[in-house]
This record gives C-alpha cells, sequence and structure tokens, in this order.
C-alpha cells in the first residue's frame, strides 16, 4: 500500500494538471464572451501572483515590483511583436519571461545584503522609476496602434483563455515541483534562517536569486499573457499601486501555496468586477485589500494556512486513537544496536578534528584566546564551561562563521580555515545552532533530505528519526514544539553522514526525563554512522553519561582537557562553575 | 510587613516548562540569593515576576494580590523593579537622564547620589562611555531611584572583573537596608550567599534546594557542589 | 545647457528637496522611535491634504481653518495606524511593522481615488511666487519654505528629544523598550504620539508644496521613495544627514532635469541613490542575525 501511496504521490500533480486542462478547456467553451476575458485576466493575475508567492511566502522578501517584471515580459513581447522577430507568440512569451528573470536577478543582487524593510525600498523604487520611465516611453508599437499576434491557433478570446490556461497549468506545475525539490525547500530555508541555510551546506546566493528570478519570470509571462489579451499594453495595467495591492494579495491569501494563488488571481478579478456590479466603485477594491491586509499583516496568519490547519485538525481528530506511535521505537532500537560491531579505532588514529590556537578578538574583547584541542573518529568531546566563557564563538569559528578567526582548523588533515561555512558542511563539518534554525514551512521529511544533501531511503529516514525520539516523516514542522524540532536537527545533520558534527546545546527544549532518553540515544550515534561529535551541554549529568572526554572554556581560554571524570572533578572546574575562578585566587 | 510571594510558579517558553512549581517567599529589607546553574531557568523565573513573560500556571503576588493580570508598567508602579541580564543602561542617554527617569526630578537625582557618591562626577556623562562597573551602578541607583518595594537583580556581574563586582555588593545591602526586598540572582554563587539573609537553589527549572537561612549553604559545601554539578 | 541652466535647475530642484528632506525627517524619527519605516508616511499628508482641500472648496470652509483640520486629520489617521502597530505589533519586528503600513499606503491612496478621483486637486497656494533672485538665479517662496521646514522640524525634534522629560523617555524606549517598560514608562500612548505628529508633519508639508507640483495621489504618496533615500544617507538614524540627504538629492535631481540627454535615466536617481547607500552601509551584514 505504501509502495501504491508512493507513486500516486509521483503521479497525482500530473493528473491535477490534465484535469485543470479539461476543465480550461470546457471553460472556455462554456463561458460567456464577457466572462472569457475577464477569466484570462483571472489567469494572467494568478501566474503574477503565484511567482510573487515564491519570494514573498518561500522566501520571506518584502517584494512591491511584481508589475514591473509583468511591464517588462509585456515590454518584450511588444518589441518582438514590433520587429516582427521569428517564432511567433508562444517564442516572445518564453523570451519575456526570460527577460523579467533575468531583471529579477538584477533587481536579486542587492538582495544578498539588503533584507526586510531595505529591500522593500529597493523593490518600490524600482517600481516608482520604472513606472515614470514606462509612461514617457510607452511601449512599443503603442503610438501606432500596432496589436499582438496572438498563436494562429489560439486567436480568439475564447481560445485565447484556454492558451492562458495552458500557460497557467504548466507554471503552476514547474513550481509545485520546483517547490517540491531542493531549489523550493532552499527558499523556505533562507526565508527562515541564513545561517541555518549555509551551515547545511546550501548557497544563500544561489537561493535567494533563485527565487528572484522564478518570480520576476512568472510575473514577465503574466505580462507577456496581458499584452497577448489586450493587444496594445499601456503603462496604466502595470502601476505601482497594482504591484502594493498584489503584495497585499499574495500575503493575505498565502499564495506560496498554488492554489490559494489561483484564489488570489480570483479576487483579483472579482472583487472589483461584483462592485461594479453592485454599483460601488471599482476603487473600492483596492480598500478592501487594505483592510484584509492589515488584518493579515498584524496577525502573521494567512486564508491558506487557516484553512489547511483547519482540515488537518479534522483529520487528526477523526484517526485519533487509530495509531500507536509508540510502538516503532523499540525494534528500531533493536536495529540500530546491530551495527555497532564495526572495527575499533586504533588508538594512534590520527584526530578527525584539529583546532590550534583558535582565536577570534570582538573589538577590545578577547572572545577566544589560543583554543586547541583533538577530536578523536567516533569520539563524543563535550564542550563546557559558565555562561560566556566563548562555547558558541568556538562552534561559529569552526563551522566558518567568523572568517576573521586566527589559529587553523583541520578536518581530516586538510585545512579548512579559509573555508565558507557552506564548503565546511559539504566536506562533512557540520553543526547545530543554540537558536530555532528549522524552517516550519517544509515537513519533517523535506527537511531533512535538505539537510542531509544525500539520496535517503525512506525507510532510513524513518528508522532515523524513530530513533531520536522525532515525529514521522510526513509531519509538518510548524506542528512541531521547538524542542523536538531541535531534535530532528540533530537527526537531520546524523543523515547527512558528517564526519564532525558539532551540537550547540541540543536537548535544550526537553524536560529532564527526555534530556537523559536524548543522550543516551546520541552515545549511539558515532559507531552507527562513523561520526564524531562534539556537543555543548548545560546538565552535567548528561555530560558525564554521554561524553568521553571533555574540554572546558572560561573567559575564552581551554581551562581544562582530558578525559570527562578527572575533568569534572577538577577543582578549578568546580570553582569556574559557581563563579568563584577569580574570587579564590 | 509587605511581601513578593511565588506559589508553584511556573514559566513555559516554546517546548514546555523552562520553570515548574517554584516557591518562594521575598519580604521587605531581606535578600534572597537564588542560585543555580547555567539554564537552570533563573533568569525566566525573573523575567516572569516583572512581567517580561507570563507565567503559565500557579501565581505570582504582592501582599497577598496576584499580578497576573498586570502589564509591565503596572508592576513597576507596583513597585517591582527589574534589574535584567547586561548592561541595563540606556546608553544614548546621560547618567543624569537614566536617574531622572526614574527619580523624576533634580531633588530626586540628588537624593540618589547621596547614596552613590562615585556616580557624582560622571554624572553628565553619556552612559555608554563609562565604565561596566559604572554602567551597572547606574542601573542599580535608577533602580533605587525608583523607590522599589522589590528589586530583583539578574548577574549584574556578567561581564564584570570580580573585584569590580565586589563594589557593587555593598551597595545591594545598602538598598536592601532601606526596606528593599532583594532577589539575587548571580553566578558569583559564594559572593551572593556572603550577603544573602536566605537563599535557594534552582536546577533543570525546578528547586532543589528550597528557600532557607543563606548560611546553611555556604557552610555546606558537599550541598552545594550537589545542586550545582550534580552526580 | 550651460552652467546657468544647471544653477537654476539645481536650485529649482532644492524646493524638492526641501520637501524629501522634511519626509526624510520624519521617517527617520518614526525608524528611531518607533521601529518602523512608515510607507504610508507620504500618503498620510497627501489624504489629509485632500481633506483639507475638500473641506475649503465643497464645504466652504475658510482656508486657514480647512488647513488646520487637515493637519489634524492628518495627525489622527498616523494615530491610528500607529495604535493598530503599538497593539498587535508591539513586539514584532521592524520588517514586520513596516510591511503592514503598506496595506494603509494602498488604502488610502484607494480611498483618495474614489473620494477625490485621480486627477489633481485645486489647491490654493500658500505661499507664491519668488522669493529673491540670486546672480540672475530665482529662488522661489515655495523653496525658501520648504527648506527651512525641513531644517526647523530636524531642529525642534533634536530640542525635544535633547531637552524634554518626553524627549528623554523617546530615547529611552528607542534605546531599550523592554528596560523602558520595566522602570515604568508606558511605550503606547508615546508611541502614538510621536505617529501622530510625524502624522501632522507630513499633512503640513503636502499643503504648503501641492499648489506647486504635480499634485495627483500617486506623485505624493510616492515621495516616500526619494524621502526613503535621504532618510538612508543618515542611517535612518541622524536627522542632520536626513536632511542633506533630502536637499543633495533635490539638487541633483534639479540639475539632472536640465540635461535632456538624461530625460529618460532621471526618474531613476533616487533608487540609484538607495542602492548604493543601502550596499555601502550594509557591507557587513552578511548574515541576517547576529549569531
Amino acid at each position: 500500500m505504501l509502495l501504491a501511496n508512493r507513486s500516486l504521490r509521483v503521479a497525482l500533480p500530473f493528473v491535477v494538471a490534465v484535469l485543470a486542462l479539461g476543465v480550461g478547456w470546457a471553460l472556455s467553451v462554456g463561458l460567456s464572451g464577457y466572462v472569457v476575458y475577464l477569466a484570462i485576466s483571472m489567469v494572467t493575475a494568478t501566474i503574477a501572483i503565484l511567482g510573487l508567492g515564491i519570494v514573498t511566502g518561500s522566501a520571506g522578501i518584502i517584494a512591491l515590483c511584481q508589475l514591473t517584471f509583468g511591464a517588462i515580459g509585456a515590454w518584450i513581447v511588444s518589441w518582438l511583436n514590433v520587429s516582427h522577430a521569428p517564432g511567433g507568440f508562444i517564442v516572445w512569451l518564453v523570451a519575456g519571461g526570460i527577460g523579467a528573470g533575468v531583471a529579477g536577478v538584477i533587481i536579486g543582487l542587492p538582495a544578498l545584503r539588503l533584507r526586510g524593510v531595505n529591500l522593500a525600498v529597493v523593490t518600490l523604487g524600482f517600481a516608482a522609476a520604472f513606472d515614470v520611465l514606462l509612461v514617457q516611453t510607452q511601449f512599443p508599437g503603442q503610438a501606432d496602434g500596432a496589436q499582438i499576434e496572438r498563436p494562429a491557433m489560439f486567436s480568439s478570446d475564447r481560445q485565447f483563455f484556454f492558451f492562458a490556461i495552458i500557460v497557467l497549468v504548466i507554471c503552476a506545475l514547474g513550481v509545485f515541483l520546483l517547490q517540491r525539490s531542493r531549489i523550493g525547500s532552499s527558499w523556505k530555508a533562507v526565508a527562515f534562517s541564513e545561517r541555518g541555510t549555509a551551515a547545511v551546506g546550501q548557497s544563500v546566493s544561489a537561493a535567494k536569486l533563485s527565487a528572484f528570478a522564478v518570480s520576476a519570470a512568472l510575473g514577465g509571462v503574466s505580462g507577456g499573457l496581458l499584452a497577448g489579451q489586450v493587444g496594445i499594453p499601456y503603462a496604466s495595467s502595470f502601476t505601482p499601486i497594482q504591484s502594493l495591492a498584489l503584495y497585499i494579495l499574495a500575503i493575505m491569501s498565502g499564495a506560496y501555496l498554488i492554489d490559494m494563488a489561483i484564489f488570489g488571481g480570483i479576487l483579483w478579478v472579482l472583487v472589483p468586477e461584483l462592485l461594479k456590479r453592485w454599483g460601488v466603485p471599482q476603487d473600492w477594491g483596492f480598500v478592501v485589500f487594505g483592510v484584509l491586509g492589515i488584518q493579515a499583516l498584524t496577525s502573521g496568519s494567512n486564508l491558506g494556512e487557516a484553512i489547511r490547519s483547519g482540515i488537518r485538525k479534522r483529520a487528526k481528530r477523526r484517526s485519533a486513537g487509530a495509531a500507536d506511535p509508540g510502538s516503532v521505537t523499540t525494534s528500531v532500537l533493536d536495529v540500530f544496536a546491530v551495527p555497532e560491531a564495526e572495527e575499533p579505532i586504533p588508538a594512534d588514529a590520527p584526530p578527525v578534528l584539529e583546532v590550534r590556537g583558535l582565536g577570534v578578538q570582538f573589538g577590545a574583547l578577547k572572545a577566544l584566546d589560543d583554543v586547541s584541542l583533538r577530536v578523536r573518529p567516533r569520539s563524543i568531546m563535550g564542550l563546557i564551561g559558565p555562561n560566556g566563557a566563548g562555547k558558541s564563538t568556538f562552534v561559529d569559528a569552526v563551522s566558518g562563521f567568523l572568517p576573521q578567526h586566527t589559529g587553523a582548523v583541520e578536518l581530516d588533515g586538510a585545512d579548512i580555515s579559509r573555508l565558507s561555512p557552506v564548503s565546511r558542511a559539504r566536506r562533512g563539518l557540520r553543526r547545530t545552532f543554540q537558536q530555532d534554525r528549522v524552517p516550519p514551512q517544509l515537513t519533517v521529511e523535506a527537511y531533512v533530505r535538505f539537510v542531509a544533501r544525500r539520496a535517503l531511503d525512506r525507510d532510513e529516514l524513518a528508522d532515523a528519526l524513530a530513533f531520536l525520539g522525532c515525529p514521522p516523516p510526513e509531519e509538518q514542522l510548524a506542528n512541531v514544539d521547538v524542542g523536538t524540532r531541535r531534535l530532528i536537527e540533530v537527526a537531520a545533520a546524523v543523515l547527512s553522514g558528517p564526519r564532525v558534527l558539532i551540537l550547540d546545546e541540543p536537548a535544550a527544549g526537553l524536560s529532564h526525563e527526555e534530556h537523559l532518553q536524548f543522550g543516551q540515544r546520541l552515545t549511539r550515534i558515532p559507531s552507527r554512522f562513523d561520526t564524531a561529535i562534539v556537543i555543548i551541554e548545560h546538565d552535567l549529568d548528561l555530560v558525564r553519561t554521554v561524553c568521553t572526554e571533555l574540554t572546558v572554556l572560561d573567559f575564552g581560554r581551554v581551562l581544562a582537557q582530558g578525559e570527562a571524570g578527572s575533568v569534572l572533578e577538577d577543582p578549578a572546574v568546580v570553582a569556574a562553575y559557581m563563579g568563584d575562578a577569580e574570587v579564590t585566587q | 510587613m509587605s511581601e513578593l510571594q511565588l506559589s508553584g510558579t511556573t514559566v513555559s517558553r516554546g517546548a514546555g516548562p523552562v520553570v515548574s512549581g517554584v516557591d518562594l517567599v521575598l519580604r521587605e529589607g531581606e535578600i534572597l540569593a537564588l542560585v543555580g546553574p547555567n539554564g537552570a531557568g533563573k533568569t525566566s523565573l525573573l523575567e516572569s515576576v516583572s512581567g517580561v513573560i507570563p507565567h503559565s500556571a500557579g501565581d505570582i503576588s504582592v501582599d497577598g494580590r496576584s499580578m497576573a493580570k498586570w502589564g509591565r508598567v503596572q508592576r513597576a508602579r507596583a513597585g517591582i523593579a527589574h534589574i535584567e541580564q547586561g548592561r541595563a543602561i540606556f546608553p544614548s542617554l546621560t547618567v543624569r537622564e537614566n536617574l531622572l527617569l526614574t527619580a523624576k526630578n533634580d531633588a530626586g537625582v540628588q537624593e540618589v547620589l547621596a547614596s552613590f557618591p562615585e556616580l557624582e562626577k560622571r554624572i553628565d556623562a553619556q552612559s555608554a562611555l563609562l565604565s561596566g562597573g559604572e554602567q551597572q551602578m547606574v542601573v542599580l541607583a535608577r533602580a533605587f531611584a525608583s523607590k522599589p518595594r522589590f528589586l530583583l537583580i539578574d548577574e549584574m556581574s556578567l561581564g564584570l572583573a570580580p573585584v569590580v563586582f565586589m563594589r557593587l555588593l555593598p551597595l545591594i545591602q545598602q538598598i536592601a537596608s532601606t526596606g528593599v526586598g532583594v532577589l539575587l540572582v548571580e553566578q558569583f554563587t559564594h559572593l551572593a550567599l556572603g550577603i544573602a539573609d536566605e537563599a535557594m537553589v534552582l536546577a533543570s527549572g525546578r528547586v532543589s534546594h528550597a528557600q532557607g537561612p543563606a548560611q546553611a549553604l555556604e557552610e555546606d559545601p558537599e550541598l552545594l557542589r550537589r545542586a550545582y554539578l550534580g552526580g | 545647457m550651460n552652467g546657468g541652466a544647471l544653477l537654476q535647475g539645481a536650485l529649482s530642484g532644492l524646493a524638492a528637496g526641501g520637501v524629501y528632506a522634511v519626509f526624510a525627517v520624519t521617517l527617520t524619527l518614526m525608524s528611531r522611535l518607533v521601529r518602523v519605516v512608515n510607507f504610508a508616511q507620504a500618503a498620510t499628508g497627501m489624504f489629509a491634504a485632500f481633506i483639507s482641500v475638500w473641506f475649503a472648496s465643497k464645504l466652504g470652509i475658510p482656508v486657514w481653518l480647512a488647513t488646520i483640520a487637515g493637519v489634524v486629520v492628518g495627525a489622527l489617521l498616523s494615530a491610528l495606524i500607529g495604535w493598530i502597530a503599538a497593539t498587535w505589533l508591539a513586539e514584532a519586528d521592524l520588517s514586520t511593522r513596516s510591511a503592514m503600513t503598506v496595506a494603509p499606503f494602498l488604502l488610502l491612496m484607494s480611498l483618495s481615488y474614489i473620494m477625490f478621483g485621480n486627477k489633481p486637486q485645486p489647491f490654493a497656494p500658500i505661499f507664491d511666487g519668488a522669493a529673491f533672485s540670486v546672480a540672475g538665479v530665482v529662488v522661489s517662496w515655495v523653496t525658501v519654505v520648504t527648506v527651512s521646514l525641513a531644517i526647523l522640524v530636524a531642529l525642534a525634534a533634536a530640542i525635544v528629544l535633547r531637552k524634554t522629560t518626553i524627549g528623554t523617555k523617546l530615547r529611552a524606549l528607542s534605546d531599550r523598550p523592554t528596560t523602558a517598560e520595566l522602570i515604568g514608562i508606558a511605550s503606547k500612548p508615546l508611541s502614538i504620539g510621536v505617529w501622530a505628529v510625524t502624522g501632522a508633519v507630513s499633512a503640513v508639508t503636502v499643503l504648503i508644496i501641492a499648489p506647486t507640483q504635480s499634485n495627483d495621489a500617486v506623485s505624493l504618496s510616492m515621495l516616500i521613495i526619494p524621502a526613503a533615500a535621504a532618510a538612508l544617507l543618515g542611517g535612518f538614524k541622524r536627522l542632520d544627514l536626513a536632511v542633506v540627504g533630502g536637499l543633495l538629492l533635490g539638487l541633483v535631481g534639479g540639475m539632472v532635469a536640465q540635461v535632456s540627454e538624461l530625460t529618460l535615466v532621471r526618474s531613476f536617481v533616487p533608487l540609484v541613490f538607495i542602492v548604493v547607500l543601502l550596499l555601502w552601509s550594509q557591507r557587513k551584514a552578511v548574515w541576517d542575525a547576529a549569531r
């Protein structure tokens, strides 16, 4: 049954696409002429919102110039039409999409450094400036009244509507597949945390620029279609205020979900049309959007998520009591007991991670000073010390987030001190964060596959999750509490098969009992996955049971180092923990 | 006699409780040292008392009146002063302006300066330019100027050399001697126990040593070591 | 094109520069004191000014009274947006709060279409004609007034922040909002007050300049772009640099307008200004979070 489920999962989007084409064809035949024309507008708006959903919803960017990309697409189509370029409308439309995509990358370039409100100012500025330019120069052929030539097969409004539906289905299918792929995961990850994205070996620039490119390209296609619909495009179809309205529509509907983008497209056309029927000025439509937008932006929720969580709750209530999730765990533990009989590591094996004379300076403050340590293969080293001792700074430096650090970091004998966090992660040096860096928009499975960066058998994935006490793969991360998310972060990092895994207080959100259980499971990871672990932990009971070796930091320096038991008995360590280190001296 | 009382206070953050079922009573003029290892939940507990974060179960009351529904400002006006971790000065304000925020007028500032004479010569300096020890002194003086009934102090010593911190201790004692109840969270355990009347230990969000005379903990190193390091 | 034309262009651009500067000062104040980049700032001024014109032309209220009424409307509108931000987004970060203001921006623009149409409004000029001329170049009253207004608002804000109790409290709130509340400073009324004041200033500004420039809803609302560019020169923190940025942008814009080869790229001047300043100021912001 599971197998059938999986092939259904692959086939379903294509089935839906074919069905949508069928419905589109039926509508193109059945609807009245007036409604067909409106429906084309609905389709073009949907494609633009679909694109907007990628940057605003998935990649978390405030983009206020979507219709400017539409104008670029329309401009290219008009220009190719006027210059009688070969290939006809379909080729021009593709060219419009590509042109807008290139513009999107250019606008996206500042986004590598700019975020949030700064980027909003840039995009709005771009929209305003381009609008003025467009009013001045007009579209190619606008002055001569040169009609854009529709494709021969789709020349009537009805036929052109069906053509628009085909384009929409292709775009929606493409976006759906992208959202489900690594690229889609990288958009959602970069929206939640750039550091978290880089730490799992995903380039932040690639994620942001691809989001901008795809989003703008869809904007361009939308504009190109609109040009084909109206024959002669005008600047008034692409004003900044409409871009603002589109942004708000995308936010309040949750346009990164494809059905909600379609819903947004329908609203875009339906609200003004209904107002017109009721004899209300159409501008009230944007007032309505404005009010709904305030509601959505203050509550931080959107319609799509609200509907989905409602459905999920219902489904959960129905299936409650049907399955017992606890039963998996024991059997999995038994499976995990077997492979630990791998050949032992010789005592003189070279260290897998060696840090020599690591130093980090923040202004006048020496956050780390001459810290050295060696981590043996398949060992677990504890890194402990009082508040402000420099533990997290150590993790940041070793994982590449503090490029100004001095000293050397070697992974498997190779110097990685100059490498970026992304390449360090790809070489097998992984870390987790003290903060929650698990993007809530993903499912557990999508997240784990994104982090692992390798082909994973589904059973392997489910086993590893169950082993660490994580929820099943199909669970949505948004429904998982923060403490458990941190465990999933650990499980995903483990599944990437790293040489060294650095865990920064991985069990902070767990109860004391869960804490100890986590510790016991942790001890079995090195042999099972051939991984060495460095763990920062403040619960010394856990440290005692899990770690073979300890390094104690205090005021940025190594206070003690060696076998766990003896280090914890060291009076200097006890004193440091009581805050007495310097008082008693 | 007025008192600040926590009964079965539980504080949750994200995943679940970070502090569960804490009972304590802070009386006027008394110093209660709250000690325990990193991550024990001391900061969260203080934050729930001053209203930075809500508590999720149990009660927090002053003179028998529950503060559960009060906001931060209302609690501040009821006499709860909270010195947060780090440097809680307003860096762009001068020392005088920092003090004026709670002292209301120049006479009030003069009154406070009598207890904090070291600040006199820096009174018109921008507080960002002061040394760490001086900044903490400003924070103490500002809290004192608000004439609080209860003062919550969260790790004033963070980032200070111990000798500098030791200069602040008499000031805390002095504030307590005017009838202010002080709840002192401190990483320098022995220094804190040294000036405290009572003490309790928090570990992993639970009370691992209930409120009692500070002397008992101070004189029993093994008890303290176990509360901190487990095992 | 000659030197004289460039100078004339620069000086005529100065009037616009003064407007950019006033809005830049209000944006800077808002960003510093209530953690928001208010996209609806200019739109609020626009709407209030249109209401004022409507009072005067449709209800026959005397211009001076209609002007005051418009300023009050600006203050109230802005306070309403501020109340929304302070009630529901009290703990939200600057980006979320700013994104919220996009919605009232859209709302005010559409409302103004509905109530006043999309044609320029019949503003009665408050300041008209030439004030004086320098080396044969005419300086209009509007230039004098807007530049003075910018400097005046910046100075007044600086004095209030430095010398008054409310100013001290506002600076404390801007330094450490939570700490300020913990010592008993009620943040909500103070923040809403800041919103109201900047709303009133925006209304005054639009009322002064609207008679002399293209005064349709879009042009006026979009003043937010050059204003943001100017505020960026001071990093949304320094009032003096915000004023300088506004005036500079006006001068450059005025000069570019004189060069016919540059007509098409003229509208991109603020955008280039914005991108360059931002990239320079954020060059070290490699990551989204400090840790």
